[in-house]
């Protein structure tokens, strides 16, 4: 390259010109306008250094293993998106999940019982889950108790009632179909169940944009008392996220008996916290009325990512919990606007 | 939007009306704990489990223990489960004790080692006899609490690691690199098992440990944890050791996704009926058996023999107050015979033979 002092481009002109509070005030504006892109950029920057550093991350087979341990976490994400756009919080993550993989392997052949219901059963199982999401819902709007504490009841009696069923043991999957799920590879791409979690994401991502119910949920999660002044059935809406957060979590229960081979009560154990912070990471106020499920695939694949990298970098295990906080803290003070915010809680 | 006079707990309740009734429910529930003091006071101990919970095989397999031997002696049989909240598990505790005035026998898997001593010491208090497993502090003896803290019950985390770690050396040919998964950092069972593993390795100097990795002791994070291992080693991982049972299933499974299940060898610790059959189908290499039948009605009945005098706890050597139990380690050769003896069907224990399965008596470290 020449350098260009002799002939200043009209470019550097002009900025020449340009006041230096002016040019601070432009660069503000377009870095304002790439803030809600912020996480996504953590991403592929994340992506690279890993992929610099170990150049098998970008291997074909590791996208698929990625991608595959991304499937749950972003299904149970997608659900509690909405419950956290609301300005809600749902703690029944682990309970509604241990629900309906203990359910679905009960329901379809296993080694336990002599059901043999197939895909019955496992919509039977999704939809107890989203009437136990429904229930979450009724309770937190009709007795007007916060969601915090009817999920976080929901929560234990979820792993309680799973123990019942099972009596603390552990329950195969025999179906050889429901197997498939994580075992079977379509053309050899990515198993079923990363094409279920996209689907998920496909009828999240239209609920969110084209349907009257994904405008309720930001308006309420922006002010939930001018939306309810403006006509907005709040309560209503309120129920329906909680539903869908049941089903997708009953859905995630599928994947899991489907991954493991097994139902059992605690299979859920450690999914809330990864959850939450997948949803928030991608950029999902916590205040709600902020993000989205695409944020939250970004959230969930950064996630996902950094699990991935830190064990192909190899991490030692006593630094990897103090990687991962600060790259949250990182991730969240990126992506988070707080200029906006009147009040840090 | 609900009105505001619908908020139930906005309701004022006079102050009269409230002192009245907090007194009745304090009488009531006086009267309630002193009536059933009586009733258990005399006649047969009654015997407690303390574990963490029922939501687990392991502890599920416990608890029909200490059922099995509450009925050979014809007793009242109670589960306490701490649901790993110390707090609760001692506050539970108590309250047994207070319940049958201390006419009964103890066996507990403290959630934490620091809660055995408010354990033994309210049980001493008490005239209660207690045994406790796995978890206590170093300097807390039960020859220091003559007779009512009978013994402590542990498994050598050393031995039992190197165990699964040779039969996973076996299982490779003796030479080739392993992968390992551990469990929670600060847990003891997770030191000593590694310890043993690389007591192993030191001894096979062919076998390389290519990477050690943390999995919490679940399924999920060793699911994942392998899917990228199999990223960054390929096929040179021959073998893969694992510190339980539960990481050793996330393990097998994520070799299952990849079409490499009973290709490579793994191994896991515990004896849970999953990783049974897994060794059983040649999935697993090894697996080693606690027998927690056995922990759950013999640490009952140790405490049982010496509050009925059959055995006096003064008088026993170190190593029947402080002792390792012997594990099983299950392979190939011995899984079917187990699993017939075990799993199938309800294990036969010998409910006097208090020491058959002392190994030795627990390391002061």
């Amino acid at each position: 390259m020449e350098p260009q002092i002799g002939h200043p481009s009209a470019d550097s002109g002009t900025s020449q010109i340009r006041s230096p509070e002016r040019r601070d005030r432009n660069v503000k504006r377009s870095l304002g306008r790439l803030k809600p892109y912020a996480p996504f950029f953590a991403l592929i920057a994340l992506s690279l250094v890993i992929g610099t550093m170990n150049p098998r991350f970008f291997e074909f087979n590791n996208l698929i293993r990625v991608a595959n341990s991304a499937a749950i976490p972003l299904v149970l994400a997608l659900g509690m998106t909405f419950v956290i756009v609301l300005g809600s919080i749902d703690l029944s993550v682990e309970g509604v999940l241990a629900i309906g993989a203990v359910l679905i392997s009960l329901l379809v052949r296993n080694n336990g019982n002599a059901n043999d219901l197939g895909w019955f059963g496992v919509v039977l199982a999704i939809l107890a889950c989203g009437a136990i999401g429904c229930l979450n819902g009724v309770i937190h709007v009709g007795l007007r108790i916060p969601s915090f504490m009817v999920t976080l009841g929901m929560w234990f009696i979820g792993v309680g009632v799973a123990t019942l069923l099972l009596g603390g043991s552990t329950v195969r999957v025999l179906d050889k179909e429901i197997r498939s799920l994580a075992l079977d590879r379509p053309l050899g791409l990515f198993p079923i169940a990363v094409w279920v979690a996209l689907g998920a994401l496909g009828i999240t991502w239209v609920i969110e944009r084209r349907t009257r119910i994904g405008r309720y949920i930001y308006a309420i999660g922006g002010g939930e008392d001018l939306a309810a002044l403006s006509g907005i059935p709040v309560q209503r809406v309120k129920i329906i996220v909680f539903t869908i957060a049941g089903t997708l979590y009953g859905l995630g229960g599928l994947l899991a008996a489907a991954q493991l081979g097994q139902g059992n009560a605690l299979i859920g154990s450690g999914r809330l916290f990864s959850t939450v912070t997948a949803v928030v990471v991608g950029g999902t106020a916590l205040t709600g009325g902020e993000g989205g499920v695409l944020n939250t695939l970004v959230g969930v694949m950064i996630m996902a990512v950094l699990g991935n990298g830190m064990v192909l970098l190899g991490i030692s295990p006593d630094l990897q919990q103090g990687v991962q906080g600060i790259l949250i803290i990182v991730a969240v003070a990126l992506s988070l606007d707080r200029a906006r915010l009147k009040i840090v809680k | 939007m609900n009105p505001p006079n619908k908020d139930i707990s906005g309701i004022p309740i006079p102050r009269r009306t409230f002192i009245r009734r907090t007194a009745a429910l304090a009488g009531a529930t006086a009267v309630m704990s002193i009536a059933p003091r009586r009733a258990f006071a005399a006649g047969t101990p009654t015997v407690v489990n303390s574990i963490r919970s029922l939501s687990n095989p392991y502890h599920a397999t416990w608890n029909q223990g200490g059922q099995a031997f509450a009925k050979s002696i014809d007793a009242d049989y109670v589960t306490l489960v701490t649901e790993g909240d110390s707090e609760k598990g001692i506050a539970d505790i108590r309250a047994i004790l207070a319940k049958t005035g201390g006419n009964m026998v103890l066996n507990v898997d403290p959630n934490d080692s620091p809660d055995a001593r408010p354990i033994v010491e309210a049980c001493v208090k008490a005239g209660a006899y207690v045994t406790t497993q796995w978890n206590k502090p170093a300097d807390l003896h039960p020859w220091d609490f003559n007779p009512n803290y009978v013994a402590h019950i542990a498994f050598d985390g050393v031995t039992y690691g190197e165990d699964t770690g040779n039969a996973l050396i076996k299982a490779i040919g003796g030479s080739g690199g392993i992968v390992a998964l551990g469990g929670i950092l600060s847990n003891t069972p997770a030191i000593e098992r590694k310890t043993g593993l690389e007591k192993a390795l030191k001894a096979n100097p062919n076998v390389k440990l290519l990477d050690f990795q943390v999995a919490n002791w679940k399924s999920t994070e060793a699911f994942n944890i392998v899917s990228a291992w199999l990223t960054r080693f390929g096929d040179d991982i021959k073998g893969i050791w694992a510190a339980n049972d539960d990481m050793a299933v996330g393990t097998l499974e994520a070799l299952r996704a990849e079409k490499l299940a009973g290709k490579v060898p793994v191994t896991g610790i515990d004896g849970i009926k999953t990783a049974i059959e897994a060794v059983r189908a040649g999935e697993f290499a090894a697996t080693v058996s606690w027998d927690p039948y056995w922990q759950g009605s013999m640490g009952l009945s140790i405490a049982y023999a010496a509050k009925t005098g059959k055995i006096d706890p003064a008088k026993e050597p170190k190593e029947h107050r402080e002792f390792y139990g012997t594990g099983v380690l299950i392979t190939k050769e011995n899984a079917d015979e187990f699993y017939k003896t075990h799993i199938e069907s309800e294990p036969k224990i010998d409910f006097n033979d208090y020491w058959g399965r002392v190994t030795g008596q627990i390391r002061q470290s």
